[in-house]
């Protein structure tokens, strides 16, 4: 089907690869139906496109990549959104906010990450509970205080 | 808003399946336990501010820089980093 994009214009989706948001997002009360728009060109991105409101989009990244020891109580998280506990079939995102300006003050949210069933499609914006990481978690960091553990996927 | 007065141990009901007690009070801190079905979303309204505030502005960044070209700096700085 075809859909329009707020960054992309009109685009080909297949309509099975629709996520649904049954909780919605706070904030965007209505705002159910997404899909994942992965180009080359703004990799690590992901564009997590509304398709109840083409205006509405977020840019989304895994973000393990600036934060390799970053983790979700996965099981929690199923526990309380009715999933199965197939952790692999869960894949964590976070939103990027680059209100900043500038690509040093790019921010992503770890206290709310997107979690994204592959086999149900559905998402959820999920609120960590009595946790340490920031909603404006600077995305570039230097070097020396990245961490060397193994990501958790 | 409906108000209610109770005293440290004592519960409300909402629904029939969530109850709020009444833990300690000390201080102006009010400690609180909720039992509530786990589909029951809790947070500390706080908490759910700053999230609801931060996808607005996230939402509405998109023109203050073109993701294409913070990919580019990602793409720069980790390429410096090897």
């Amino acid at each position: 089907m075809k859909i329009d994009t707020r960054q992309f214009g009109t685009i080909d989706v297949q309509e099975d690869k629709i996520y649904t948001m049954p909780a919605g997002m706070p904030g965007f009360p209505g705002m159910k139906r997404f899909v994942i728009i992965k180009r080359e060109e703004i990799w690590p991105f992901l564009c997590f496109q509304c398709l109840d409101d083409a205006e509405l989009c977020f840019y989304i990244m895994n973000p393990h990549l600036f934060k390799a020891d970053y983790k979700v109580n996965l099981a929690q998280v199923a526990d309380e959104m009715g999933w199965a506990t197939a952790d692999e079939d869960i894949k964590i995102y976070v939103i990027v906010n680059t209100s900043g300006g500038t690509p040093e003050k790019i921010t992503a949210n770890l206290l709310g990450p997107l979690l994204i069933h592959v086999k149900r499609f559905e998402a959820a914006q999920y609120v960590l509970h009595n946790s340490q990481y920031s909603h404006q978690t600077p995305i570039f960091v230097p070097q020396s205080d990245q961490t060397e553990t193994p990501a958790h996927e | 808003m409906l108000v209610l007065t109770r005293k440290v141990g004592e519960k409300i009901l909402i629904g029939d399946d969530i109850i709020v007690s009444v833990i300690d009070v000390n201080r102006g801190n009010v400690r609180i336990g909720i039992e509530a079905p786990k589909r029951i979303s809790i947070l500390r309204h706080e908490v759910y501010e700053h999230i609801r505030e931060e996808n607005l502005t996230a939402s509405r960044a998109k023109e203050a820089i073109d993701i294409r070209q913070v990919a580019d700096f990602w793409r720069q700085t980790e390429a410096k980093g090897k």
